[in-house]
């Protein structure tokens, strides 16, 4: 039987204003599998968020607009749906954990509340407000906070502890699909090995599929099932986890730079070999491949035409001189 | 410059700071002692909240210290009066950590690169400081074409290169770089990381160097510290640390990191539980104590000294070893 949850054809998403055109999300295709979890790799400006962000109809109105492609979810096309029917799926059938947990929640009102809420406005089951409120304990439980503190105000605990909030909120309806953007870039670092920890307990008892969004490599190799990595909208390289971090395989340039920009923990180097140069202005993109202006293994045609993606069993790579079957 | 090349430039003796908030005293740095070696770099580690930030500032007298010593070159600097504190203003520098906040935004990159030069008459003329500005400015790698522009019309990275030119236009020997690379994406951190060891080779930089990552306080240090509570737990040579980790909390640490590697998945028995306890009025003894997991009723009975576990490595903990 297919596990397939949700795909994503040839997705293109544009900031337009008045001056320029921001090329954010460049013909993306994925498919996501029920209960595994696909990272999303990249760094500031990549443009992940703007992804997930399209994902949930979240763009904001007056500038973003998807120009092309479709996202079906459970054999929905989630761009058909009218807003009020996009309501319905948003927070019951796909929850967003955002970045912030310091700004994510509502700070005059009370986190037991908040949990409650989304309970409440996508209340299919006919639960009654004592129903809600042992769900509300149930999920608080889930996250590793004490129940008895629903009844605290954000500001009464620690960063970490808000974003177990935050997630608490997110899991309460048992979504199919959890979209997490940075979910640790805030918190400390025993703290982050908490929350990530949890959250790959909590997607094991819930079967919850998960994007998560993250500039840390490290992350994705702890957790994730599904590796994509971004650069200027484009997703250059794309494989089982084992895949990305076979270093005897081949890789997208990019991707080689990515690892060799991180200080190795087991070995000592002397230098970090990064790529030079920065990523290019989403607003002039090459016409070619994008990675070309830094990519050490550049030639002409790579400036000319854009590559086409390379596929070996999955592992696709989008560059015209690496990856492809063997 | 006179001075050896070889040596201890900065020492702190028992260093603290107390801030006085509603309900007592909050403890930041809680008597922290060690030596900075001519042209090597210190690291200090922890988490939000440790106090390596109010470090950093204490040892270049931003801040006053509630009681202890710093030497710098052999003198004690502690008692001087900020006036007696300017002429040594330009060995001790500093680079913060949100090159977004920490310039000017109305000042052109050469007029930021220009202006401590300014501000200490080095030069008579304003050419000869341009053109010196101008100087480091390629020495940090910053194209010509960004003499004139404004710090919004740059990323990250630039922005922090031209941090990094402010803090070495006035020669300094001592920089404290606080968190230079938090706020910046690897590829550009990497660039960073080896601009700064670069300098640091030709101009015999000492650096002291705050940061939570752990990875890039492995690879920029030649010693560590590792802060928690105000205290200093351990304190070793950066590839000892790594190796032999003794304090409950740099073995928890150290744990916690994401490793970019496959082979060892997130391994949840090591997850430390709990969070930092409140700094402000601590109770005696270690720190560390509600999060420990071979703590005891001594821990809380009174200071728990750095003790010498290995050549230069010491560790402050009773129960090394269980």
């Amino acid at each position: 039987m297919p596990r397939e949850l949700m795909s994503i054809e040839n997705l293109s998403v544009i900031y337009k204003t008045d001056l320029e055109t921001v090329r954010a999300v460049n013909g993306v295709s994925i498919t996501l599998e029920k209960g595994k979890t696909l990272g999303i790799v990249g760094e500031t400006g990549a443009g992940k968020t703007t992804l997930a962000l399209s994902l949930m109809r979240l763009l904001p109105k007056a500038t973003g607009r998807i120009t092309e492609g479709r996202v079906i979810l459970q054999d929905q096309d989630l761009y058909k749906l009218s807003e009020i029917e996009m309501k319905s799926i948003r927070g019951n059938l796909v929850s967003m954990i955002f970045q912030d947990p310091m700004t994510s929640l509502n700070p005059i009102m009370k986190v037991g509340d908040q949990i409650a809420e989304s309970l409440i406005l996508h209340n299919d089951e006919k639960l009654t407000k004592e129903q809600i409120s042992a769900r509300v304990e149930e999920t608080l439980t889930l996250v590793g906070i004490p129940p008895f503190r629903k009844n605290d105000y954000p500001h009464q605990f620690s960063g970490g502890m808000k974003q177990r909030v935050v997630i608490a909120i997110a899991l309460a309806c048992k979504p199919q699909l959890l979209i997490a953007d940075e979910p640790t870039t805030a918190l400390d670092v025993t703290i982050q090995a908490q929350v990530l920890s949890m959250m790959a307990d909590l997607k094991e008892a819930l079967d919850t599929a998960m994007i998560m969004i993250t500039h840390d490599i490290g992350i994705v190799a702890q957790i994730c099932d599904y590796v994509a990595v971004m650069y200027a909208g484009e997703i250059i390289e794309y494989g089982t986890i084992q895949d990305i971090f076979d270093h005897s395989r081949e890789h997208h340039p990019y991707t080689v730079g990515l690892f060799g920009s991180i200080p190795d923990l087991k070995h000592k180097t002397r230098r970090l070999s990064p790529i030079d140069g920065l990523m290019p202005d989403p607003t002039m993109l090459p016409r070619g491949c994008a990675f070309s202006p830094r990519c050490p293994k550049c030639e002409p045609l790579c400036k000319d035409q854009k590559p086409p993606d390379r596929d070996n069993n999955g592992h696709r790579i989008r560059c015209y001189f690496v990856g492809g079957a063997q | 410059m006179s001075t050896p090349l070889t040596g201890t430039l900065l020492e702190t003796k028992g260093l603290k700071k107390y801030f006085k908030v509603p309900g007592g005293w909050l403890h930041a740095v809680d008597g922290v002692d060690f030596k900075i070696e001519t042209g090597k770099t210190l690291g200090v580690v922890g988490e939000s909240g440790c106090g390596k930030t109010t470090l950093g500032r204490i040892m270049l007298k931003l801040v006053e210290p509630t009681d202890g010593q710093i030497f710098f070159d052999g003198k004690d600097i502690t008692k001087l009066s900020k006036r007696e504190m300017k002429s040594y203003r330009s060995d001790m520098q500093i680079i913060f950590q949100d090159p977004y906040s920490s310039l000017n935004p109305r000042m052109t990159v050469v007029d930021l690169i220009a202006e401590p030069m300014w501000v200490r008459k080095i030069f008579k003329t304003r050419a000869e400081t341009v053109a010196k500005a101008k100087e480091f400015m390629s020495i940090v790698g910053l194209a010509k074409r960004l003499e004139t522009a404004y710090p919004h019309e740059l990323d990250g990275g630039r922005r922090q290169r031209i941090g990094i030119a402010r803090a070495l236009c006035l020669n300094p020997r001592f920089i404290v770089c606080d968190e230079p690379v938090s706020a910046l994406d690897v590829s550009i951190q990497a660039q960073i990381l080896n601009l700064l060891m670069d300098l640091q080779e030709e101009m015999k930089l000492t650096y002291f160097f705050i940061t939570h990552d752990l990875s890039v306080v492995k690879h920029i240090s030649d010693h560590i510290a590792v802060m928690y509570l105000g205290k200093c737990v351990e304190y070793s040579p950066a590839e000892e640390l790594y190796k032999n980790p003794v304090h409950p909390y740099t073995k928890a640490l150290l744990k916690a990191i994401p490793i970019p590697d496959i082979s060892n998945r997130l391994q949840k028995e090591h997850i430390i539980k709990g969070e930092l306890t409140s700094p402000v009025n601590p109770k005696p003894g270690c720190r560390f104590v509600a999060r420990c997991e071979v703590s005891r009723d001594d821990c809380t009975k009174g200071d728990i000294p750095l003790v010498e576990v290995s050549p230069g490595h010491f560790v402050s903990c009773l129960h090394i070893g269980e």
